[in-house]
């Protein structure tokens, strides 16, 4: 990333804690001493809807939202999610950090009748988005990030995971990342967290995507 | 300069969300009371202002009551604070019509957060027009330091011209997180400490005027000419103090925005000349003449209605606005480039114009885009209302719904729920759609408890009073969900630290109170059971009541049987489970015995309701045996 305005959307499902996520990095972001603006959404979308942060920061910021094909990185628990923002927000530069995994909905208003149609009609490979994915970004990591959370000893901290590889991209001092986390996660979690940021950010530092 | 963190210096700046700005803005002006009913994007700005532990923060049962709160300690000489989400002001009206002609002792503010957009609401309407129908003045920030300013300087305003001073938001205010310099924040050794500006004839005794409060036909004739004097003041101040401002720019193109329009404006156009109008009404009539004299080409942007484009025309200026920009939903940077194009005669985005024909670099997924599914909200995993949705589509009876989590049982797959309307209507709509005899089954009117509270009493005493027959269902999940978990009369907690023994009021017995004797409670984790009570109320041909009595899964604790499910072999794939619309229940790769559909399996999410399994009427869900 370089020094003009950062843009950095994270995206996701109802209550995966993108909200959370936000709040790190934008508090990361803050720390380091740069203008702000972050967008996030409550209410309805969050129970179990697609949501999605923006975090915007640099010398000077005005709009809160990321413009259309303007995001420097988007930051994915869901590999869905993940196809769903690329249109409007990637473009070819964009830096993707995204879960390799996720949920498809097992209903959609799209179904007809009540009932879901035959032969799982709607029902996309998690692999086949990946295959999309691969072919289009440069700065494509796709992460395993629920497995190496469990290897980690908890499924929850897939999401700081992902933070610790975006962290790699960004300007900001590893310091103040840890400091961001520590500040939104409880105390008890917090030598789990940092495990979870640090070998997120060893992948990004030995590339091992 | 930079916010410790670690401390909560006072002498530093802070990243806070625009609700979190007008909190620490009304704790700064001295706020004595403030009250509100939850709502999104407004809830989270009374949690906020609890923290300073400063003033009395309290959960209303509904908005008239907390407007009608704040007018009273007002009249008790203390600055007072009413928050609400845009629709939630439509219920404080008519408190909120009379006072903006009895005008104010204390600072009396009122926090609608509009929902241009409808993220989270049932309308998308334009509260800046209440402020031209109450004839009283309204504040509109763009960021959080605005937000947190304009608060502090309603409650003067407020004092000084006499009115309720309106502070307008919408979600992208409310909902963003900017820098906001050295402000108060919560935690730090704040001690209660009413600031400079604190009127002096504050904290006076109670003293009678009623003249002033007691509108009889008499007296709110005299008032009502007041207030209309009262707008040549607020006009003067719309124009000279300082908080409507120009910004001299481009001589060629200028724009009038004001609230979040103008952050977009400011990132597409930056050297066009501005006039932001923060202090949004009455408009400041002078500015807006010299800054259309000074300007060749203006454009007005604004969301949702052409409110300031018809004040200005009411000036005998004719500028082009939502000529451009569309009146419904919410702008967004490209939407505001796109309009200002073809206004024409603008400067371009410098940053980004030397991109600006190409396409963003990679494929169009549209093919994939196209079959994945939208991913809509859904009731979450273990949600004490999915049985209750379940069985009512088994039944096939006309659902009179409402607002709140429970809304969500009207999408797929549960389609259980006919009305989303306003809060509250699930009753009153039942008693007229029962009387209309159109359905030959028994009509249900569902709600929550906190919305029960809000203004479904009123509505079943009318049934019980008029012996209207139907069955009314109210959802207890011992919380108000949507919007985040808050407390209300039947959850017996409330957020003020003054006030820490709230009285807990019982649902059942002010039903009984009303006279209605048929009465169920259920638990919504026993499908069976509950399908089962819910058919017997609905052939009862009494007015009766169905309370459930699980709570909620999110709030105030996340919740967990600590039991998990899953799809035996064999699953012929009937989707039957995948009816009841668990976000744990999804598809999987894996083909039934005759190999022509998927099987579904249950996913770590699962929190052990065991609904499914008593859905899966084949028996292939079962518990995990550990």
């Amino acid at each position: 990333m370089d020094d003009l305005i950062q843009n950095i959307l994270i995206c996701g499902i109802g209550g995966q804690g993108v909200v959370l996520a936000g709040k790190i990095v934008s508090l990361a972001a803050f720390e380091s001493g740069l203008d702000i603006k972050t967008s996030e959404v409550h209410g309805m979308s969050q129970r179990g809807g697609s949501v999605s942060t923006h975090i915007r920061y640099g010398k000077k910021i005005f709009s809160p939202l990321i413009p259309e094909n303007r995001a420097t990185a988007i930051l994915s628990f869901d590999i869905y999610e993940t196809a769903r923002y690329i249109r409007s927000f990637a473009n070819e530069k964009t830096i993707i950090i995204s879960s390799n995994q996720g949920k498809i909905p097992s209903w959609t208003s799209k179904n007809k009748n009540d009932k879901i149609e035959e032969n799982g009609n709607g029902f996309i490979d998690a692999d086949a988005v990946a295959g999309l994915l691969k072919a289009n970004f440069k700065f494509l990591n796709l992460i395993d990030d629920k497995k190496i959370a469990e290897d980690l000893g908890n499924i929850k901290v897939s999401n700081i995971i992902l933070i610790g590889i975006l962290s790699g991209f960004t300007g900001i001092k590893k310091e103040i990342w840890l400091k961001a986390i520590e500040k939104n996660i409880p105390q008890k979690t917090a030598d789990l967290n940092i495990k979870a940021f640090l070998t997120g950010r060893n992948y990004y530092e030995n590339k091992i995507f | 300069m930079q916010y410790d963190n670690i401390t909560g210096s006072y002498n530093s700046n802070a990243l806070l969300t625009g609700n979190e700005a007008i909190a620490s803005g009304a704790h700064k002006a001295g706020v004595y009371i403030a009250v509100g009913y939850p709502g999104t994007p407004s809830s989270e700005i009374l949690p906020f202002l609890a923290k300073f532990k400063s003033a009395i923060v309290n959960w209303s049962i509904n908005e008239k009551t907390a407007l009608e709160i704040a007018v009273g300690a007002s009249i008790g000489f203390k600055r007072s604070m009413f928050t609400t989400k845009h629709v939630g002001l439509n219920v404080a009206s008519d408190p909120l019509m009379t006072l903006a002609i009895t005008g104010v002792r204390g600072g009396l503010v009122i926090v609608t957060a509009d929902d241009p957009g409808m993220h989270s609401s049932q309308n998308e309407q334009d509260n800046r027009l209440y402020a031209k129908f109450a004839k009283i003045p309204m504040l509109e920030p763009s960021d959080s330091e605005e937000c947190l300013n304009f608060t502090a300087a309603a409650f003067d305003i407020s004092e000084k011209l006499d009115t309720p001073v309106i502070l307008r938001t919408t979600t992208r205010i409310s909902h963003s997180r900017s820098i906001v310099s050295q402000p108060d924040i919560p935690g730090a050794a704040v001690i209660f400490k009413p600031n400079a500006s604190y009127s002096e004839h504050l904290n006076k005794p109670y003293i009678k005027d009623i003249g002033k409060f007691v509108m009889a036909p008499v007296y709110a004739k005299k008032r009502h000419k007041a207030a209309i004097k009262r707008l040549e003041y607020l006009t003067d101040f719309s124009n000279n103090s300082g908080i409507n401002k120009i910004e001299y720019g481009s001589p060629d193109f200028g724009i009038v925005t004001s609230g979040i329009s103008y952050q977009y404006a400011k990132e597409i156009a930056p050297s066009a000349s501005f006039l932001k109008l923060s202090f949004s009404y009455p408009v400041p009539n002078i500015l807006i003449k010299e800054f259309v004299k000074n300007i060749k080409n203006v454009v007005i942007i604004e969301e949702l209605e052409p409110f300031i484009q018809n004040e200005i025309s009411s000036l005998g200026i004719n500028l082009k606005g939502k000529e451009y920009f569309p009146r419904d939903g919410e702008l967004n940077p490209d939407m505001v480039e796109r309009g200002l194009g073809e206004a024409g005669g603008f400067i371009a985005y410098e940053s980004r114009s030397h991109s600006k024909n190409n396409k963003p670099g990679f494929d169009d997924p549209g093919n994939i885009l196209e079959t994945l599914q939208p991913r809509l909200p859904a009731l979450c995993s273990g949600c004490p209302h999915t049985a209750v949705f379940y069985a009512l589509k088994k039944l096939r009876v006309p659902v009179m719904g409402d607002i709140g989590c429970y809304t969500l049982g009207a999408l797929p797959p549960l389609n259980a729920m006919d009305t989303c309307i306003s809060m509250g209507l699930a009753f009153g709509a039942a008693q007229g759609l029962s009387l209309t005899k159109s359905s030959s089954k028994k009509t249900v009117g569902i709600m929550g408890d906190s919305t029960f509270f809000h203004s479904g009493i009123t509505s079943l005493i009318d049934a019980k009073y008029n012996n209207i027959s139907f069955t009314a269902i109210i959802l207890d999940n011992a919380t108000t969900a949507m919007t985040g978990g808050q407390d209300h009369p039947g959850t017996g907690r409330n957020l003020s630290l003054n006030q820490s023994v709230s009285n807990k009021i019982d649902i059942k017995k002010i039903i009984e109170g009303i006279g209605i004797n048929e009465i169920y409670t259920i638990d919504p984790y026993d499908y069976n059971k509950t399908f089962k009570i819910l058919k017997k109320a609905l052939e009862s041909e009494n007015l009766n009541v169905v309370i459930t009595n699980r709570p909620c899964v999110l709030y105030p604790k996340k919740l967990d049987c600590g039991k998990k499910f899953e799809v035996l072999k064999g699953c012929p794939g009937c989707d039957l489970c995948m009816q009841i619309g668990c976000p744990s229940i999804l598809t999987s790769s894996f083909f039934n015995p005759s190999g022509n559909k998927r099987i579904p399996f249950i996913d770590a999410s699962c929190t052990g309701c065991s609904i499914c399994k008593d859905i899966c009427i084949f028996n292939f869900i079962d518990e995990i045996k550990k």
